[in-house]
């Protein structure tokens, strides 16, 4: 399998993270495999099903993992071997656990003082305030919810205003308008100048991050860069296009004879779904279709113009 | 040191369980201190009641309680990331756990024990006991704090070692008996009051200087090892 690739995965000065032949392995399990990619400013999305190795891929980029191959530099330096580095990346890992015996200011303010701020405090208040929690919340950590700790997470990875920040699933247990307000902080952190990349396996989420998209299945990378780019370049792929019509069968019969599918299946009783690679004859032939043999159509609408049959076609599934 | 990270990890410490586990000792303790009083050998019965109590059960139990959990802890909850992944030497996060460890299991230990050798009444004792007890915390505090990062498991393990080590093969001989924490601090207190102690033949200097060097050995091992570990 490899990389459908829209842009050069060559070392760009411009990138902030940039990974060559990256892979990762835990005895016989392959994690991540011959992973190459550079990314700079601006909103990333990894995307991919669980288990595809997104977080083995974040914990490389944040050097807590060492890649088993290849090399991984954060501007320019080694995560793992250049601990100075680390003061230029913001993380909020998947898990949920957090020092429970903290408040949400003590928590992100020991961060800010760990990353030697000034005034942390204030920092602490300020990278609240931006997730839109309370910084005088004095209730313990364990008391939060799982958006609010999601939310603090947050705070805790960009209070020191680093240049990368890693958020893995960083929207889960978030509410529709905590979603919203979290993507907008994003495209903010986007807009400063800032490296954001943010994972998901949920797909109308990655569409609303922003159009450039790493997607990664099986731990390798298969598709990299704008992700309309992307959806335009699988337009001489087989297309799938869901037909309603009173003589579904008729119809099937009808269009394979013409050869413009290269495939049908027969689902709902008026339903028929067909594969096609050239969507222009295909018009062409299922209106000539319905005509000779006396056919009406009910609703021709195209399965896959969505994330989602992007993502499954690109992952395989 | 990391000021920062101390403070939070000797929060931790504090659990109302630990808390309770510490206040039983420190009666055992108190009543032993008692006891000697009325023995017919007050300082024979001090100092093995010292010794064994006190450098061979309580601070190495107390030791492994906490000092296990220091960072051991954070890799199993997996917070070990919001402190790794600050731009600090690593040296400074394992001094800030075995410190902490230290200033717990430290303050408490010498207290209890000091105040028990008071009850005594053995003068020799008391200043012994101060030193004997630190310098046991020291090592044991090092050592537990780096046995909770390498391994999963690792009050299991620190029992095992106490329990098979220190304990049992340690008597098996000479070369056995170096290599036991406890025979050093022992030895101090053999040394101060000038009862006779099993495994408490070690040196002057070497019993001030080795728990030491073994705390300082298992601070550079966790320094060692954060640079080297992969953070979940």
């Amino acid at each position: 399998m490899s990389a459908i690739s829209l842009s050069s995965t060559e070392i760009s000065p411009t990138s902030m993270v940039q990974a060559a032949g990256v892979s990762k392995w835990f005895g016989d399990l392959v994690a991540v495999s011959d992973v190459s990619f550079g990314i700079g400013a601006g909103v990333t999305a990894l995307l991919g099903p669980n288990g595809a190795g997104k977080s083995t891929l974040l914990r490389i980029i944040c050097g807590l993992a060492r890649p088993s191959k290849g090399t991984l530099t954060i501007l320019g330096k080694d995560p793992r071997r250049d601990v100075a580095v680390l003061g230029r990346i913001g993380m909020a890992p998947q898990q949920e656990t957090l020092w429970d015996q903290l408040s949400g200011l003590e928590f992100v303010q020991l961060a800010a003082q760990l990353h030697g701020l000034s005034h942390p405090v204030e920092a602490a208040r300020g990278a609240i305030a931006m997730v839109e929690l309370d910084a005088d919340d004095e209730r313990s950590l364990s008391t939060y919810s799982k958006g609010m700790r999601q939310r603090i997470k947050l705070a805790q990875a960009i209070v020191h205003d680093p240049l990368v920040v890693v958020l893995d699933e960083p929207l889960t247990g978030l509410d529709p308008r905590q979603r919203r307000a979290m993507i907008a902080l994003f495209h903010r952190l986007s807009d400063a100048g800032k490296c954001v990349i943010v994972s998901s396996h949920v797909l109308d989420e990655v569409e609303r991050f922003g159009s450039r998209v790493l997607v990664i299945a099986q731990g390798r990378l298969v598709a990299e860069g704008d992700f309309h780019k992307i959806r335009d370049l699988m337009d001489d792929r087989p297309l799938r296009i869901s037909i309603r019509s009173n003589q579904p069968r008729t119809l099937a019969i009808a269009l394979l004879e013409c050869d413009v599918i290269s495939g049908c299946e027969l689902q709902d009783p008026d339903a028929l779904v067909v594969s096609t690679s050239d969507v222009m004859s295909f018009r062409r032939a299922v209106a000539l279709a319905a005509r000779d043999h006396q056919v009406s159509l009910l609703e021709i609408r195209p399965l896959d113009d969505d994330l989602e049959s992007v993502f499954r076609y690109l992952v395989g599934q | 040191m990391n000021f920062h990270i101390y403070k939070v990890l000797l929060r931790r410490q504090m659990s109302p369980a630990r808390l309770l586990g510490m206040a039983a000792l420190s009666g055992v303790a108190i009543l032993l201190g008692v006891l000697a009083r009325t023995a017919d050998n007050t300082v024979e019965f001090a100092t093995q009641s010292t010794g064994i109590f006190g450098i061979n059960v309580l601070v190495p139990f107390m030791a492994l309680s906490l000092g296990s959990a220091a960072l051991g802890d954070l890799v199993e909850d997996r917070t070990l990331v919001y402190v790794w992944l600050r731009p600090v030497p690593r040296y400074t996060i394992a001094t800030a756990a075995v410190a902490a460890v230290i200033s717990v299991v430290g303050s408490f230990a010498i207290a209890i024990m000091t105040a028990a050798a008071a009850i005594t009444e053995v003068h020799d004792l008391i200043l012994a006991t101060v030193i004997a007890t630190a310098l046991a915390v020291v090592a044991y505090s090092g050592l537990f704090v780096a046995l909770g990062l390498r391994f999963e498991r690792s009050l299991l393990i620190g029992l095992g070692y106490i329990a098979i080590w220190e304990l049992l093969l340690s008597r098996l001989g000479d070369w056995f008996a170096r290599l036991s924490v406890r025979s050093y601090p022992m030895s101090v207190l053999a040394d101060a009051t000038g009862v006779e102690m099993r495994l408490a033949d070690r040196a002057v200097v070497a019993s001030y200087v080795v728990p030491v060097v073994i705390g300082l050995v298992a601070v550079v091992y966790t320094s060692w090892h954060l640079t080297r570990t992969e953070i979940d």
